[in-house]
């Protein structure tokens, strides 16, 4: 599917928020690297899937009417055996279909451990679209290290991102570890720039954890806002 | 302007003719002001005051309405209530006024009512294609075309800086301090609630103004600040603009909002984005001012590596917790300089370390060695630009005639920094400054303006990089 259709698609049914497996196949049209996703149709069906992705794999509920995922235990990590997955197959759709009978779940093969960062697109009242750039988990929520540029931005403005926010000597490696793939993160800043600029109705992106190797990142989930006109 | 851009600013700073709505006779009120601004300013155009019940104010006659004005006018000030301002901009624009400036407050900062009225006073302006400064502002200055016309009537040095100011109060403190500092204005602009002419509106007409060679911009905040930052990006590749963005705070748009009708925004949003625009930005008034000053004094340092002569310590240490964020290097010295150094204290084995920063302590205070010194670390190949310290004494005389002179034979850009107060460095700062080199009692301010001018000076010349 090309940006337009998926966004089109979500937009026809009503939708702001993409499902993560829209929002996938979205970034992956961008060339954005993202962890597969695949949408399950029951319970065998999800256990095939996990099988076939490979264990261990992720869960997460997909449902128009469920925006906080986690609130509602509709996400769940490193399910390693097919029993797992069939126990939390079960008590997720359990509790969500009391609030949607239409939920659906996702299979998503566990992505490697790696540096966590954020990247992100939001509309400013006042700039327009802006890339945000920041460290993953605590370092955004608790430290609120992040830096922001105006699209569309230029080479040299993501590797200034990079550069700019306090926790930026991490990406050199630390403590013995090997230092990441900067590279593949400003290429991702640039693409979220570019996807942007061309789709103006995309409202907000949300790739919080981008999960970066030494060689390569990976987006391990997304949030994809967009205004419906 | 959201429709037609650019927006032709010429009538309104350089008018011919202007017409003062709402001249009164009494010094408490706006109208009186404007017109003593005017005269007092020395504008050499026509002046026509309307008011319906005046005869003459100030020496002027005065005129019931526009339609009585004899001879069409280029400009027109309203300082009429919220009200009367829509009407009286209204025969403005069946007139053919070519600009206007509306001083009432009483707007969209005022909450809904207001908001419905500001939006009678933009369609106004449009329907006319009438570009319109204001409203809530204290008026435009024109020092190049002697056109004072805010109701503060004053008289200031001519210079190249021109200020943009959301803030009547916060502009004149700009202007005041520059007062103070010895900094000639060009322009003055106060953009009000932006309604109808914003700040990217006035840096597009700022950067073709020949007589306009550095930009400071006092923003709390606009609601088309995307296009704010790329215009003053492109403005900053032709002539230096410095920012200084207000309203830091979490929620500064509950006062922003009811002083200029315009939300304060993110301010980190501001910060990141100028700076992605290349952008030299502050944060203080008095920052500003001194970053304009080294702007319009000092010509563009090669690089970013500061040389810094003192006979006191504190001072550089000071100033380089200011240089060193804003990509300043504190240069190593050549083994040269040096060993010329020590020629000029005339010690081999002196009892302080000679490195830069270069702190000769009581080997260096006398005016003839300051000067040498000063001049064999302008000398220095590894020296851009030169900051000189040296504090304000009863006895012994600030080295301004021998800086000067070492800046003449070496001519990168210098700095001075005389500890001390206006009063005594009064002299000093009128005797360094109509030569070109800036002159601050501050090391604060001293090294905002050497920032300012590495800034804009790696931007177009290239720096060495510093990761240290």
């Amino acid at each position: 599917m090309t940006v337009n259709e998926v966004i089109e698609l979500a937009a026809a049914s009503g939708r702001h928020l993409l499902f993560a497996d829209e929002a996938g196949a979205l970034l992956k049209a961008a060339g954005i690297p993202v962890i597969p996703c695949r949408v399950a149709l029951d319970e065998e069906d999800t256990v095939q899937a996990s099988a076939e992705i490979g264990y261990p794999v992720v869960l997460k509920v997909r449902s128009s009417e469920i925006v906080h995922k986690s609130d509602v235990g509709g996400v769940r990590l490193a399910l390693t055996d097919e029993c797992s997955v069939r126990s939390a197959y079960r008590e997720m759709m359990g509790t969500a279909r009391m609030v949607d009978q239409r939920a659906q779940v996702i299979i998503q093969p566990m992505a490697g451990p790696g540096l966590e960062v954020l990247i992100g697109m939001t509309t400013d009242a006042q700039f327009g679209q802006v890339v945000a750039f920041g460290l993953g988990g605590i370092f955004v929520e608790v430290l609120d290290d992040i830096t922001f540029r105006q699209v569309p931005l230029q080479e040299k403005d993501a590797a200034d991102m990079l550069e700019s926010i306090k926790g930026s000597a991490i990406f050199k490696g630390y403590r013995g570890g090997k230092p990441v793939d900067t590279n593949a993160l400003t290429e991702i800043i640039l693409n979220i720039s570019r996807l942007a600029e061309h789709h103006p109705r995309i409202r907000e992106i949300d790739l919080n954890p981008v999960i970066t190797y030494p060689h390569g990142a990976l987006v391990a989930d997304a949030r994809i806002r967009c205004f419906l006109k | 302007m959201i429709t037609a851009r650019p927006v032709d600013l010429q009538p309104i700073f350089y008018p011919e003719s202007i017409a003062i709505f709402g001249v009164t006779d009494t010094p408490d009120r706006v109208g009186y002001n404007i017109l003593q601004s005017v005269l007092f300013g020395g504008f050499t155009g026509k002046v026509y005051p309307i008011h319906p019940r005046h005869q003459q104010v100030l020496g002027c006659k005065v005129y019931k309405s526009l339609a009585d004005v004899p001879e069409p006018v280029d400009m027109a000030i309203i300082c009429l209530n919220q009200f009367a301002t829509i009407e009286a901009l209204e025969s403005c624009g069946r007139a053919g006024v070519k600009g206007v400036i509306c001083n009432a407050g009483g707007y969209r900062e005022t909450g809904e009512a207001g908001q419905t009225l500001e939006r009678r006073l933009v369609d106004t302006a449009e329907k006319y294609g009438l570009p319109v400064i204001g409203p809530n502002t204290l008026g435009i200055i024109n020092n190049d075309g002697n056109f004072y016309s805010t109701f503060y009537p004053l008289r200031l040095p001519p210079g190249k800086v021109s200020i943009i100011s959301q803030s009547g109060g916060i502009g004149l403190n700009v202007i005041h301090m520059a007062i103070d500092e010895g900094l000639g204005i060009n322009k003055f602009i106060g953009v009000g609630n932006c309604s109808n002419i914003g700040f990217a509106d006035c840096l597009d007409y700022l950067e073709n103004d020949d007589s306009t060679s550095v930009i400071g911009v006092y923003i709390e905040g606009t609601s088309d600040a995307g296009r704010f930052a790329r215009t003053a990006g492109r403005v900053a590749r032709k002539k230096p603009v410095v920012v200084y963005k207000a309203g830091r705070v979490m929620d500064a748009d509950r006062f922003t909002q009811t002083h200029t009708g315009s939300s304060a925004g993110s301010f980190r949003l501001y910060r990141d984005i100028l700076r992605q625009h290349g952008v030299f930005t502050v944060s203080s008034v008095s920052e500003l001012v001194a970053a304009c000053k080294a702007l319009a004094l000092q010509p563009l340092p090669e690089g970013n590596r500061v040389g810094i002569l003192t006979h006191t310590a504190g001072p550089s240490v000071v100033m380089i917790d200011h240089l060193k964020p804003a990509g300043c290097i504190i240069t190593a010295l050549f083994d040269e300089t040096i060993s010329r150094v020590k020629r000029i204290i005339g010690s081999d084995d002196p009892p302080v370390v000679l490195k830069n920063p270069l702190d000769a302590a009581g080997l260096g205070f006398r005016g003839p060695i300051y000067g040498s010194l000063a001049e064999a670390m302008l000398q220095d190949k590894n020296v851009d630009l030169l900051l000189a310290v040296y504090c304000l004494h009863k006895n012994w005389e600030l080295p301004a005639v021998e800086l000067l002179a070492a800046h003449k034979r070496i001519q990168k850009p210098l700095i001075v920094n005389f500890v001390g107060n206006w009063l005594g460095c009064r002299q000093d700062q009128e005797f360094l400054q109509k030569a070109g080199v800036p002159l601050f009692t501050e090391p604060e301010k001293a090294a905002v303006a050497a920032s300012a001018l590495v800034h804009y000076g790696t931007r177009q010349k290239g720096g060495v990089c510093c990761d240290c």
